[in-house]
């Protein structure tokens, strides 16, 4: 597919705007060159993989593996990687393995709930600020500056402690009214917290990204060309103004979700995020502070794990950097 | 400059109250009461108190007033450099500060020294041997270190260092800064601020190489040494110290990790400490401190900037 022929191809033809030659019933999209671009990318296509591993281990860990995440067997306690528990057994005879499994499961929920709900949060204070312009600009840019200039991690941890109490309350009660035993797992109570403490302290990345691009797109050469030309509003914003803001937008969102996992996994590593008997593997590691000398393996496969998927994200993140915002490289 | 320096305080000094306004509101409103908590945890030791030790302990700090008195009365406190009593600790939160703050300084100021005598000749080094391997170790090295976080990092490097290599203790505690067990400590506190250097350095290096002063400087026949030194390293340091308020969160962030990982009692510690037993005035120190030294951490660099390039102004 990529011989020197179809390079030259490509450029003539994008020079003149007429798309790919070769292949004159398709339109090439922005998409599908994008993702020729990234599968180039042999690096973010490794990421990838390993985010869809994850990701796949989140959906179905507990048919993979025969053991529950919550099952103690305090006979088989603090046993080293076997056959019969691939990552051995925590203190409490949990199988490590489904641990992991489950922790993807929580790493991916907060990631993507978190990141979801900070998104919203951006794209509405963004594009205010960028629409409106004036005394709401300048004071959304300076709750975005003040919030951005405390410590991330500290901030988070005010947040949660400060939400403990009223989310464990509010639980209470609605169990109360609705006597819906939803509300009696405590395991849920935690994962609103972290979602909380991390909407608290992301949004301001997003707010900026969407200010930025608002005002850019606003005063484009072609907007206003699509405009002249009779383009109906709804169409300059699906066909012109969507497509271009996007891009970075998504950039940013997968680097956002990698940047969530890492945030609860941060917080639970500090004994504030998702906390035992919860799996996540920031509590894992912390729990293994106390027992590493005589055990590593507790310490040693979530560390590996929350590593592993670190490097992978952010693999992904530069090659969908690449790949959807071609301008941008030198 | 000077405007800009006052527009710049009125902006910040007033998101600094919002900043401790906010986190007043959340303690009063969400965390609830300290005392209560205090004595409910002790309580469920066997011990049994009266209602009225409570009260007692609850009037001696101010917290039974409501929450705009409680609040203005720690602004004037705070304005006359009193950061309150510790609940728990029964002390000056000060003199705590006054404990914690400086061990947690000096590993940062050692840290990030450090980091720029690695991080600035490494990232010489990738530019001048770009798209070579040394160049795609020393890139890709700095993305791995950039994307694992400390408390990966630190845990495996115990593991290696202890178990598998056993070189060495484990390091716990503090013993100052000439002292061999800071030695792990000072490198993951290291490698934070590390690739932001390396990928600034190198950027920058790559940028100015093809420039044409570049090639008068060799033309005139210096070494490359100089030419290295003198006209390529100048104008590319300056964009370096951007970087500065980063690393500022950096070490704040790192701080609360490193000093778990290895039981030192620095600033992190004292705000573990604070955030879980819910002791106000330690929270509201640390938040107030933190916040300070990024903010001046990032004033220090919008000042720095037009000193050391004349072609910007401050403000713009």
């Amino acid at each position: 597919m990529t011989g020197a022929g179809e390079v030259a191809q490509d450029t003539i033809a994008s020079q003149i705007g007429l798309g790919d030659l070769s292949q004159p019933a398709r339109v090439r999209s922005l998409w599908r060159d994008a993702m020729r671009r990234l599968l180039k990318n042999r690096l973010a296509v490794a990421g990838l993989a390993v985010v869809l591993l994850f990701l796949f281990a989140a959906a179905f860990g507990p048919y993979i593996t025969p053991y529950d995440f919550l099952a103690q067997n305090v006979k088989e306690a603090l046993q080293p990687a076997s056959a019969r528990h691939l990552m051995g057994t925590d203190p409490l005879g949990r199988d490590i393995f489904s641990r992991i499994l489950y922790g993807a499961r929580t790493a991916f929920l907060v990631g993507f709930t978190a990141t979801a709900i900070s998104l919203t949060i951006g794209i509405l204070l963004g594009s205010l600020a960028g629409f409106m312009g004036g005394r709401v600009d300048s004071f959304i840019m300076w709750l975005t500056d003040i919030t951005m200039s405390i410590p991330g991690i500290l901030l988070a941890m005010v947040v949660s402690t400060a939400l403990k109490r009223p989310i464990a309350a509010w639980f209470e009660r609605m169990y109360m009214q609705t006597r819906h035993p939803f509300y009696l797992n405590t395991l849920w109570l935690d994962f609103v917290l972290v979602f909380g403490a991390l909407a608290f302290i992301s949004w301001p990345g997003y707010c900026r990204l969407i200010r930025g691009q608002v005002l850019s797109l606003q005063k484009l050469l072609y907007v206003e060309a699509a405009r002249m030309v009779g383009g109906r509003t709804s169409h300059i914003i699906l066909r012109h103004l969507i497509p271009n803001a996007i891009g970075p937008v998504v950039v940013a969102v997968t680097a956002g979700i990698g940047g969530a996992i890492l945030l609860e996994s941060s917080l639970s590593f500090l004994g504030v995020g998702v906390q035992p008997p919860n799996a996540s593997w920031g509590s894992m590691l912390n729990n293994s502070l106390s027992l590493w000398r005589t055990y590593p393996h507790l310490m040693v496969y979530p560390a590996v794990t929350i590593g592993v998927i670190q490097i992978s994200f952010t693999f992904l993140g530069d090659g969908l950097n690449d790949a959807l915002n071609p301008r941008q490289t030198r | 400059m000077l405007a800009y320096v006052i527009t710049r305080t009125v902006r910040w000094g007033s998101g600094l109250l919002l900043v401790l306004v906010t986190t007043y509101a959340m303690m009063f409103y969400g965390a609830g009461d300290p005392v209560k908590r205090m004595f409910d945890e002790l309580s469920q030791g066997g011990a049994v108190f009266d209602k009225s030790v409570q009260d007692a302990m609850r009037k001696e700090l101010g917290l039974d007033k409501p929450f705009h008195e409680q609040f203005i009365n720690y602004l004037v406190k705070l304005s006359q450099g009193n950061l309150g009593i510790s609940i728990r600790e029964r002390r000056p939160v000060i003199n705590m500060v006054r404990v914690r703050l400086p061990i947690s300084v000096q590993i940062g100021l050692m840290a990030t020294g450090l980091a720029a005598l690695i991080g600035i000749p490494l990232g010489v080094l990738a530019a001048l041997k770009h798209n070579r391997w040394t160049d795609t170790t020393i890139v890709g090295s700095a993305v791995f270190i950039n994307a694992v976080p400390v408390f990966v990092t630190g845990p495996l490097l115990l593991v290696f260092f202890v178990l598998v290599l056993d070189i060495m203790d484990v390091p716990f505690g503090w013993k100052g800064p000439f002292d061999k067990q800071i030695i792990l400590p000072l490198i993951l506190m290291t490698m934070a601020p590390l690739p932001a250097l390396v990928r600034q350095t190198r950027a920058g290096l790559l940028e100015v190489m093809g420039e044409d002063y570049i090639r008068t400087a060799r033309a005139k026949g210096l070494t490359e040494r100089m030419v290295v030194m003198r006209h390529m390293l100048r104008p590319v340091l300056i964009p370096v110290i951007t970087v500065l308020g980063f690393i500022m969160i950096g070490l704040v962030n790192g701080a609360l990790f490193v000093e778990t990982i290895f039981n030192i009692p620095g600033f992190g510690q004292l705000t573990y400490q604070g955030l879980t037993q819910v002791d106000y005035p330690v929270i509201m120190a640390v938040v107030l401190i933190g916040t300070v030294i990024v903010m001046v951490g990032n004033l220090l660099v919008d000042l720095a900037y037009p000193l050391l390039d004349p072609r910007i102004t401050a403000g713009k």
